[in-house]
């Protein structure tokens, strides 16, 4: 996916196979079928519109002879920047629950920090915010506005 | 429901003791801060607020539960301009241009120009509801089924303005917002849909989260690409609009007015559809439609002035008829009855000094809310001098608090995450994101109204053609959609998104 154009195409195509796969969903709805609706014949609906949208997208891609502007993707470095953010956020959600909001927080924006901060005084940076947006949830969320998030090893 | 000047003006009498208009500017203030803390909306704040104004007397809580309603509804656009965080669906057209804008360095126009256009809409608004209550009231009654999937039709016909250049990916992003938000439980029959056994999909993909995921995570993904010190150049920082700025937006406000105030009296018509529209009509009406997604300040003004006008216009059915037109205001009716008032014809009759209070402190509170933010915005357009490296993850910190705080199922954070990913996705490959969005926001509206209009039709479509309001809404949306096929046709370029077009 290099060019506007391949994108194009390889969406396309990648499209098609998710409306084929919505369209094998769908038909495993069941009931309902006296109804003037039936459950199934809006998702069938919108099965049908991805498929023949990406059918028509790869199709118009692949005639397309104009102007073809690169895609705009990062470079390594970038790319790895993007993973750590995404692998860093998936820790943080499945620690959510276990530890607890609170904790759970104060480690993620801790280490979000660390890693995207330059300069000396990084850690100290990283540990104060990160503590101080856990204090945050828990005094100002969940103490003061009396949200249920979880608590994790700080449930008394 | 009777207008009388003498009540009005006693009313204003009563909004403005000092007691009143003390909790009017603190209603405002809370609102505001609710607004811009994502997760928390109007309906979650005046519901925790609910037990703290019992210590008020009833019209003293109700002006100050009516000030946190509409200052959270302005409070949405702040982080929707400034970092790209639409906290509610309402504000999603306001940060395709609110947040270009900033880009711009103009974070603090953008932010006044949504303060002054609230205050002239909302203060508009509030004069067809102090006047026109009662004629007004009956036009919601005008709206059934088939009128209500008519207008949720037209408003899908949005797409064709919302995809620019790529009118086939808007469309194929708009049946994903579908098929998205078909995941779980059929709304009038409970049948399970495309929820491959899980019980989390049972509950279904809340819109929030799809937002939150697109615009707010997408954003940060796209920002850590780059060892960036900041989200965007800050060299150029102007505080306030400029007169021509104003020129430029009046005839925007004037139009998101009629339109956020009419719609606003529909019951289920949310600030989320009534933005949509006046933002496209501001497009369509436009001498420089191309500048719309670029940083156009009228793409900022429309969708806050109907955003705030939709907010006024709901107190009309609400104070007539006792009908919420939305889960803010049926909150508030819940404030309303446990005062022991009963919204409805009789409330005007039977407690006239009350409704009128609350009314003349409306004017008064839109006068509060435009002086509060006006000196507020150089403080928040600030926000963007936060090093990236530190604002980055507290994006996503809110982010993940705004997602649970929807239903507090953890669920919601990891769709948040996972359209956060294909948002991403979706602005590399050029795929427009806006009518993805609105495809969620009207998803369950559409349905709902298409089932029940088929049940009264017994099965047929013609019933969209034999009513005269649904006929009105369904020839606009053929015309636009038959227009943007038209214009497709004609245009043999590449499909690239409106945000995406300047890389």
């Amino acid at each position: 996916m290099k060019t506007q154009r391949s994108a194009d195409i390889e969406s396309g195509i990648f499209l098609a196979v998710l409306g084929i796969v919505i369209l094998a969903a769908s038909a495993r709805i069941t009931g309902g079928l006296e109804e003037r609706l039936p459950p199934r014949t809006l998702p069938y609906t919108m099965g049908f519109f991805v498929l023949f949208g990406g059918v028509l997208l790869a199709i118009k891609g692949w005639r397309y002879k104009g102007e073809n502007p690169p895609i705009n993707w990062p470079d390594r470095k970038g790319m790895r920047h993007v993973l750590v953010t995404l692998i860093s956020l998936t820790v943080y959600l499945a620690l959510i629950e276990p530890v607890g909001m609170p904790i759970a927080t104060t480690l993620y924006i801790a280490f979000s920090v660390w890693y995207l901060q330059k300069g000396r005084y990084r850690i100290l940076c990283a540990a104060a915010t990160g503590i101080l947006s856990g204090a945050v949830v828990f005094y100002l969320f969940m103490q003061f506005l009396e949200l249920s998030f979880p608590a994790g090893i700080l449930q008394p | 429901m009777l207008f009388s000047w003498d009540y009005l003006l006693h009313g204003f009498v009563t909004a403005c003791t000092w007691q009143n208009l003390l909790w009017a500017t603190v209603g405002c203030l809370i609102g505001t801060l609710i607004g811009v803390l994502p997760g928390i909306g109007p309906s979650s704040g005046i519901a925790i607020l609910l037990p703290l104004t019992t210590i008020l007397p009833p019209t003293s809580a109700i002006i100050m539960m009516a000030a946190i309603y509409y200052g959270a509804m302005y409070g949405g656009s702040t982080t929707a301009i400034v970092v790209n965080i639409p906290g509610e669906a309402s504000s999603v057209p306001t940060a395709l241009d609110g947040y270009a804008m900033a880009r711009q360095g103009r974070a603090g126009p953008a932010l006044a120009i949504a303060a002054i256009s609230s205050f002239v809409a909302g203060t508009l608004s509030l004069v067809g509801l102090t006047f026109f209550a009662p004629v007004l009231a009956n036009f919601a009654l005008a709206f059934g089924p088939p009128e209500y999937f008519a207008l949720m039709f037209m408003g899908l016909s949005l797409i064709i303005s919302l995809s620019g250049r790529a009118l086939l990916k808007g469309v194929i992003s708009m049946a994903l917002g579908l098929t998205a938000s078909l995941i779980g439980q059929n709304p009038l029959t409970g049948a399970a849909r495309l929820t491959f056994g899980s019980i989390d999909m049972m509950a279904g993909i809340n819109f929030i989260s799809v937002i939150i995921g697109l615009f707010a995570i997408s954003e940060i993904m796209i920002n850590v690409e780059h060892s960036i010190d900041l989200m965007y150049d800050t060299k150029t920082l102007d505080w306030m609009p400029k007169w021509r700025d104003i020129k430029r937006c009046i005839g925007a406000m004037l139009r998101s007015t009629g339109i956020g105030f009419f719609l606003g009296l529909l019951p289920g018509c949310a600030p989320a559809v009534t933005t949509f529209v006046a933002y496209d009509v501001e497009k369509r009406v436009s001498k420089h439609p191309e500048e719309f997604g670029k940083g156009a300040i009228e793409g900022v003004a429309a969708p806050e002035g109907a955003n705030n006008a939709t907010t006024s216009g709901g107190f009309v059915p609400l104070f007539a008829f006792g009908l919420p037109t939305g889960p803010a205001l049926a909150v508030l009716l819940g404030g309303l009855m446990m005062y022991g008032l009963q919204p409805g014809p009789m409330l005007f009759k039977q407690n006239p000094q009350f409704v009128w209070a609350v009314i003349a402190s409306m004017y008064i509170g839109n006068i509060i809310l435009l002086v509060l933010n006006l000196p507020l915005v150089g403080m928040w357009a600030r926000i963007a001098l936060i090093p990236f490296p530190v604002l980055g993850p507290l994006i996503i910190l809110f982010s993940v608090i705004g997602a649970y705080s929807i239903r507090f199922m953890l669920f919601d954070v990891w769709v948040a995450l996972i359209f956060g990913v294909i948002g991403y996705a979706m602005r590399k490959l050029g795929f427009p994101i806006a009518p993805m969005v609105l495809a969620t926001v009207l998803a369950s509206m559409l349905e709902t109204s298409l089932q029940q209009s088929l049940l009264i039709s017994q099965g047929s479509p013609l019933i969209f053609f034999t009513h005269p309001i649904a006929v009105i809404f369904m020839g606009l949306a053929f015309l636009s959609i038959i227009r943007g096929i038209w214009v497709q046709i004609k245009t043999r370029a590449p499909e690239v998104a409106v945000e995406d077009e300047e890389g």
